[in-house]
């Protein structure tokens, strides 16, 4: 196990030396990191403690489960560790310091210009990296000048070519350093050059581990396990974060469970595991215990904005209308001009049943970022309910060409088509939702529905669909009845027996009643009577005659039924028994 | 949706538009000069005019050209000042250092202008009238440069700055070794003019000899080509295969040279919605006409579209495009990906302008289109059943939209998957569904079936004035009549009267009315033009005049010719309603083959082919190919059809799902037969049932043909019960499958195993089977073919029924002699020479010129055919007779030929060699 000590210590250098080269987003993750690790109580002081009396909390409440489900894993942290590079100089030249003040009050072009005769390693980097981030700001405002009538996106960071061929060359001469190669990688990635931009990025995390945006960068051109496979990392702490980062972008929730588990050991009070994880768990559907992290999360860090729109869905499949308005209260106020936030309002407000409200937040959320898969998804479910199916159409589409992987969207796209009436067309849509979540028993039921309705009415098939269904535990069960009844529609007692058995079985096991209960019972009942099984009939019969209704009657005279066919007589009661 | 809802159809100011303002204020400076300075003479000046004239209309063309090429084509209009104008050009840009400049530059454009309510206009003084086609050109200019903001002008200015880099850069790439700028543009120039009067003499010889292709195209340079095509004065004369060529290079070269130039020239090559779409609707033609041949790589196509959508995201049309191009290079996947991305980003809505927009179509967009399109989509890759369902929803939704117009078309594309393909009973895939229209026919058959969809499409279209689907449902119709036996649809069964008769009348009227179409059009021109050729037409119109100039001076003539030009674009026929008047014709030709007027259908294709084949898509070209060598191999044997095949295979084989490999196969089995050489006729036939889909009821014909096929074969090996077994199933999967045609020849085929097998008496009733079913379908020359068959079988049957076979010969020599292939002319000539030989009452010795004519026309016209066993038993039956005549000489000549066809029939394999 790699000591608390060391980690703190090799997190507090590369705090300083991230933030040196302006790499801000990678300093704030480490930082974070580093008050994740568990305080020694040596340096104990007052002000350490605000972090560690609420995760505290966490860990009690979570203690059961984490005894269970923290066996270590035999490979540990057997790893070499990677030694900290020496700043090549101690003394920063005064240029540098005047660019870095630049850099801070976000002139780029102005602090890669007063470094642009400087040497040293640091200040190149910072060249480069001050031009890179200057190209995409002009990037960003050309995009809406040029922005024509078809949605013209073609703007580019015209620094791209130059900063390619200096890095490049940099490269060759092997003047390079890990901060290079992440920027060298950056720009391969963004030239389209992907399997030379994953050697770079991966050159550049294995020299220096500490940069989490190299990390991201490698995990979103990871966009399926065997390229995964394939990298060849050196091992570090860092590098497990990376995995289960890497497993959660890859739907592999378990496994990232497993990593985030494993991690929380050494950063136990970690609010960036916390959310890892509570994103995973939120994957897997266990919503109460998401509410529960997420309610600790916030009382630790009640500023954060990130994930908190999983919250607001958590919240949204609660229905808990004050708790959602309270949280998009709190980060309006927080930060207005967030996505995020935008979305967690769209979100109350959807809830509320205020559809049109609810699009403008969503839109003004993907005004913020285009790419936003969630927003988009989210939107198609408000037009929906607006009865607005082209958009609805439309809005889908677009999360599925942002991520053909998007299971709910392509799952929205079939509801959408089928609500229009083109059930066949529909399929096709359900099919694709199934193939990337082949587990999820409402998919199946959807796609069965959808086989079943009057237009297309092909009942073998949607049989088929019920039965996959309830190989994936189906938890609503639907699927069950429905199988049972479509079998005795087409005049298969057999089966149809079975399934109501079993259906009734599930509904014993969790306590239910209702008209499908009635249903059951009396099919039951009447189809073993038929069968001259008439001790089965019989327990079926009483257990109809606890309830009231109509139903009793009929158990009655089935009673009556058995009895007369028991004793011997020939059946000649008026009744006849219709299935 | 975005993308629907903004402006369409801006006019943007580009770097090229400039420096046509450049020109119109070297036209018409504001000085007060009857002949501006540099022009020498008036009509000098107004060839400027003209040719700004030409520039301003296709400033609507999706590609504007570069600085470079705008240079030249100012060489070729400017004579002796085109320096002058090239060096004022490029000062007027290079002076332009700042946005301020430019702005300065576009109020000095209001200068030339003359103000809107001035009486007062000297007479020497040149001023553009401001509601002249020029005028209204710079006034837009200006406003739209007035409009942009600073953001905008700066980057009109920085594009400005990259359309002159590039002239410069590639001028300098041109030759990098002369470094004087002067004397290369001057030595440059000259030789371009050799060069050009070289290829236009060369470009003169090979208009003479059409037929050859045109290769050398690819090579030249694009500039060059322009100049060419002025020398083509009147386009539909020229030739066919080199203007194709042409066309597609024309397009290839300028996608490659857009994927190249992206980079730089994104900001330029942004169009004009309206622009785009023309140019999209353009090259979705372009697709369709070449298919996947290989001087139109879909590749290239697919890159270039791909760039465009990521320059135009909202430009949806892009992805109908990538579907049309998958389909046609028979990716399943990506085209079924393509098309529903399209609908869900367009909902229909945008692009298909068949459909006239209303007010209420917005709010639910045209799905049902989509189901429409994925259903055809099925239909060309060979899933009948998947389309047929997709396309029942079709129906029911475009019913409950009420949406008309798809439904007629829908109906029209139901009926047509019908009648292709050989669904054997429809009950099993339409009973589950429940359509109004198709459940009311659910106890028809399956042509009735197609019957009622084919009237009642025509009966919407009609009402609708959609014309192509009204021309179209008629030739399906004219197809249907020809096809099918009529018969009175609801009183079904065997006491209703039947008119058991397909009527030749119906499908000539039907194809009439198809052919009605093209005088619609003509009427009313203008409303359906928005076919995209027509703003590119410009552009390429654009170059005609000025090629001649080149060469010849007297250039006075030619101008005012050109003028016309211009004009006809505007009510040329689309190209669509040109490819279904094709596809009358080619239906008139195989109606012709039915009816055995092998004249009539040559002649119909060779129409086709010369007057439609440049519109056509490349599989309406290839099949009139294809019926043109067929006709070549019956009526002249197999060499000259060979020679042709060879043409048409460099012309179609790249095409996907080409026909031409059939035929091939066909013709090497046919005198694999002949020669009976059935070594290879065996791999051939099986390659042929390779050929066909292993799905039940896809590629129908194929299937027939190929154990058509496979019977003649084992006919020929002497296998008769295996033979007739082929037959026989093969006569049940035709009666299964509805195919009545093919019922006929497989009777008549059957009747042949019988006779050849010496069973006659089994064989009468096939033969006479097969000619009533010819006589129902009027089939002529297979009834007169069937006819011989049937006198063969009664001579066959005893040597004293010679007479009543003569009789029924002599019944159907008209039609064999008049139409008849080769081989059949034969057969009938040596069966007429058998009969008269097998009558008793016959003498050879007083009546041998009437044997012995039939017998030598029928060695002759063997020959040619190469068919060894026929002509052995010719030369047999003529030595024979010289025998009995006592003329040695030529007995023994018949028998030394005799001994040839008989050798070479036992060694087929040495008269391969021979041949190879």
């Amino acid at each position: 196990m790699v000591s608390k000590e060391n980690c703190r210590n090799e997190i507090r250098a590369a705090i300083r030396q991230l933030s040196d080269r302006c790499l801000y987003s990678a300093a704030k993750w480490a930082g974070e990191q580093l008050v994740g690790i568990e305080q020694d109580p040596s340096n104990f002081t007052p002000s350490n403690t605000r972090f560690q009396r609420g995760s505290s909390s966490i860990r009690r409440r979570f203690s059961t489960n984490e005894s269970i489900s923290t066996p270590q894993p035999s490979v540990g942290f057997s790893q070499a560790a990677t030694p900290l590079p020496e700043e090549d100089e101690t003394i920063d030249g005064d240029l540098y310091l005047l660019a870095k003040s630049y850099f801070d009050c976000r002139e780029y072009r102005r602090a890669s210009h007063v470094l642009r005769d400087q040497k040293s390693k640091k200040s190149v980097f910072l060249r480069f990296y001050a031009l890179y981030l200057a190209g995409e700001k002009r990037k960003e405002e050309e995009m809406i000048e040029l922005e024509g009538p078809l949605g013209k996106s073609d703007a580019i960071n015209r620094e791209l070519v130059s900063l390619e061929r200096d890095l490049s060359a940099l490269r060759s001469t092997g003047a390079i350093d890990s901060f290079g190669l992440y920027l060298y990688g950056v720009v391969l990635k963004e030239k389209g050059n992907e399997t030379l931009a994953i050697a770079s990025l991966v050159e550049s995390v294995n020299s220096y581990p500490w940069n989490w945006s190299a990390w991201s960068e490698l995990q979103s051109l990871c966009t399926s396990i065997e390229t995964l496979d394939r990298l060849n990392l050196n091992n570090h702490w860092m590098k497990d974060f990376f995995l289960g980062y890497a497993y959660q972008e890859l739907r592999m929730h378990t496994e990232s469970l497993a990593k985030y588990d494993y991690l929380q050991g050494i950063f136990s009070f970690s609010n960036y595991i916390q959310a890892q994880t509570a994103k995973a768990q939120y994957s897997l559907r266990e919503f109460d215990q998401v509410e529960i992290m997420f309610e600790e999360l916030l009382r630790n860090d009640p500023y954060r904005v990130e994930d908190m729109d999983l919250y607001s869905n958590v919240l949204y499949a609660k229905e808990a209308c004050a708790a959602l308005s309270y949280l998009a209260h709190k980060v309006f106020l927080t930060d207005k001009y967030r996505p995020e936030s935008c979305c967690i309002i769209g979100n109350y407000y959807s809830l509320k049943g205020q559809h049109e409200k609810a699009v403008m937040y969503f839109r003004r959320a993907l005004k913020l970022n285009k790419k936003y898969l969630s927003a988009w998804t989210l939107m198609g479910h408000e037009y929906v309910e607006m009865k607005n199916t082209p958009a609805a159409i439309d809005a889908y589409r677009r999360a599925v060409d942002i991520n053909p992987s998007d299971y709910r969207a392509w799952y929205g796209l079939g509801q959408a088509y089928e609500m229009m009436g083109m059930p066949f067309y529909a399929l096709h849509y359900f099919r694709k939702s199934i193939f990337f979540l082949p587990n999820d028993s409402r998919l199946w039921i959807a796609m069965a529905k959808c086989y079943q309705t009057e237009q297309l009415y092909m009942l073998e098939e949607a049989i088929k669909c019920y039965k996959r269904a309830v190989n994936c535990t189906d938890t609503e069960g639907i699927a069950l009845n429905q199988l049972a009844k479509l079998h005795q529609k087409l005049g298969r007692n057999e089966e149809a027996a079975f399934y109501f058995e079993k259906d009734l079985e599930r509904m014993d096991a969790e306590g239910l009643e209702g008209p499908n209960m009635f249903e059951a019972l009396v099919f039951l009942a009447t189809h073993f009577k038929n069968h001259k099984k008439f001790e089965e009939a019989e327990v079926y019969c009483t257990r109809l005659l606890d309830y009231s209704g109509p139903e009793k009657e009929k158990a009655k005279s089935l009673l009556r039924g058995i009895r007369m066919a028991q004793t011997g007589f020939p059946s000649m009661d008026l009744e006849h028994f219709p299935i | 949706m975005a993308g629907l809802t903004r402006t369409a159809g801006a006019f943007a100011v580009t770097p090229h538009k400039v420096s046509v303002c450049i020109l119109l204020q070297i036209y018409a400076p504001s000085a007060q000069m009857s002949l501006p300075f540099p022009f020498s003479s008036v009509s000098q000046h107004n060839r400027l005019g003209l040719y700004l004239l030409s520039l301003t209309k296709s400033c609507d063309d999706i590609y504007e050209p570069k600085l470079e090429e705008l240079i030249n084509q100012l060489r070729d209009v400017g004579e002796e000042m085109d320096a002058w104008l090239t060096d004022h050009l490029t000062n007027r840009f290079s002076s332009l250092a700042s946005p301020d400049d430019l702005l300065n530059f576009f109020n000095d454009m209001r200068g030339i202008l003359g103000s809107l309510d001035s009486g007062v206009v000297q007479d020497d003084q040149i001023i553009l009238d401001p509601n002249s086609n020029l005028g209204m050109f710079v006034r837009r200019c200006i406003l739209a440069f007035n409009l942009l903001s600073f953001e905008g002008v700066c980057h009109l200015f920085s594009s400005i700055e990259d359309y002159c880099k590039e002239a410069h850069s590639s001028s300098a790439q041109f030759d990098a070794s002369n470094n004087d700028l002067e004397s290369l543009i001057h030595y440059d120039q000259m030789d371009m003019e050799i060069y050009a009067i070289d290829k236009a003499t060369e470009e003169l010889e090979l208009q003479k000899n059409v037929n050859r292709s045109v290769p050398f195209h690819l090579h030249t340079p694009e500039a060059i080509f322009k100049v060419i095509e002025g020398w083509r004065v009147s386009p539909k004369e020229s030739s066919r295969t080199s203007k194709k060529i042409t066309e597609a290079t024309l397009v290839a070269s300028a996608s490659s040279s857009t994927v190249e130039d992206t980079l730089v020239d994104e900001s330029l090559f942004l169009r004009t919605n309206l622009q785009i779409q023309g140019f999209l609707m353009e090259q979705a033609d372009a697709i369709e006409t070449h298919g996947s041949s290989s001087s139109f790589s879909s590749s290239s196509i697919e890159n270039f579209l791909e760039q465009l959508q990521n320059l135009a995201p909202e430009l949806h049309r892009v992805h109908f495009l990538r579907y049309l191009n998958k389909l046609h290079s028979d990716d399943y996947f990506a085209a079924l990906d393509n098309l529903l991305r399209y609908f869900d980003y367009s909902a229909g809505t945008e692009g298909f302008d068949l459909v006239p927009p209303s007010a209420d179509c917005s709010m639910y967009g045209r799905y049902e289109i989509a189901l429409l399109c994925l259903g055809m989509m099925h239909f060309r890759f060979g899933h009948p059943n998947l389309a047929l369902e997709v396309l029942t929803e079709a129906v029911r939704v475009s019913q409950q939209l009420s949406n008309d117009t798809c439904l007629a078309y829908t109906l029209a594309a139901m009926s047509n998957l019908l009648s292709e393909m050989g669904i054997a009973s429809t009950s099993s895939v339409l009973g589950s569904s429940y359509s109004p229209v198709t459940s009311t026919a659910s106890s028809l058959s399956v042509q009735q079936r197609v019957y009622i969809l084919l009237k009642e499409s025509l009966r919407r279209a009609d009402s609708l004035k959609l014309r192509r689907l009204v021309a179209s449902n008629h030739l399906a119709m004219a197809k249907f009549e020809l096809m099918h036996v009529q018969r009175p649809l609801l009183s079904f069964g065997p006491k209703a009267s039947m008119r058991h008769k397909t009527c030749p009348v119906s499908v000539c009227k039907e194809i009439r009315l198809g052919a009605h179409l093209i005088s619609d059009f003509s009427s009313e021109s203008s409303t359906m033009a928005i076919d995209g050729s027509l703003s590119s037409a410009w552009l390429k119109d654009l170059q005609k005049p000025w090629g001649p100039a080149v060469v010849s001076q007297d250039s006075g003539s030619r101008k005012s010719s050109t003028f016309f030009q211009l004009c006809d674009h505007s009510v040329s026929i689309p190209g669509s309603v040109s490819q279904l008047i094709g596809a009358s014709y080619l239906l008139r030709a195989t109606s012709w083959e039915f009816y055995g007027s092998a004249l009539m259908a040559r002649m119909n294709t060779l129409v086709y082919a010369t007057l439609f084949g440049d519109h056509s898509s490349s599989s309406d070209g290839e099949l009139a190919y294809l019926k043109l060598i067929q006709h070549l191999a019956l009526y002249k044997g197999h060499k000259d059809a060979f020679a042709a095949l060879k043409i048409a295979e460099e012309k179609f084989l790249t095409v996907s799902k080409s026909k031409i490999l059939l035929l091939k196969l066909q013709l090497l089995h046919e005198r694999a037969l002949h020669c009976g050489n059935l070594k290879l006729a065996q791999p051939m036939c099986n390659e042929l049932g390779g050929l066909a889909s292993t799905a039940m009821g896809v590629d129908m014909e194929l299937k027939v043909e190929a154990s058509l096929r496979e019977a003649r074969t084992l006919l020929a090996a002497k296998q008769y019960s295996q033979a007739a077994n082929v037959a026989h199933s093969l006569f049940c999967t035709c009666h299964k499958f509805n195919l009545q045609i093919e019922k006929a020849s497989v009777l008549l085929l059957l009747a042949e195993i019988h006779k050849k097998s010496g069973n006659s008496v089994l064989g009468l009733p096939y033969a006479l089977a097969s000619i009533s079913f010819c006589q129902s379908f009027n089939l002529d020359l297979l009834r007169a073919s069937a006819t011989l068959t049937l006198a063969e079988l009664w001579l066959g049957l005893r040597s004293n029924h010679a007479k009543r076979a003569l009789d029924l010969l002599h019944g159907a020599f008209p039609m064999i002699l008049g139409h008849g292939g080769l081989e059949l002319r034969a057969r009938a000539y040596i069966f007429e020479a058998n009969c008269y030989l097998s009558d008793p009452s016959f003498s050879v010795s007083t009546d041998s010129d009437t044997v012995l004519d039939s017998l030598r026309q029928a060695s002759d016209e063997l020959e040619a055919l190469e068919y060894h066993e026929l002509a052995a038993e010719a030369s047999y039956l003529m030595a024979m007779v010289y025998d009995k005549l006592g003329r040695v000489e030529e007995r023994e000549e018949a028998a030394a030929l005799f001994k040839k066809h008989i050798i070479a029939l036992e060694n087929p394999q040495d008269v391969e060699q021979n041949m190879a």
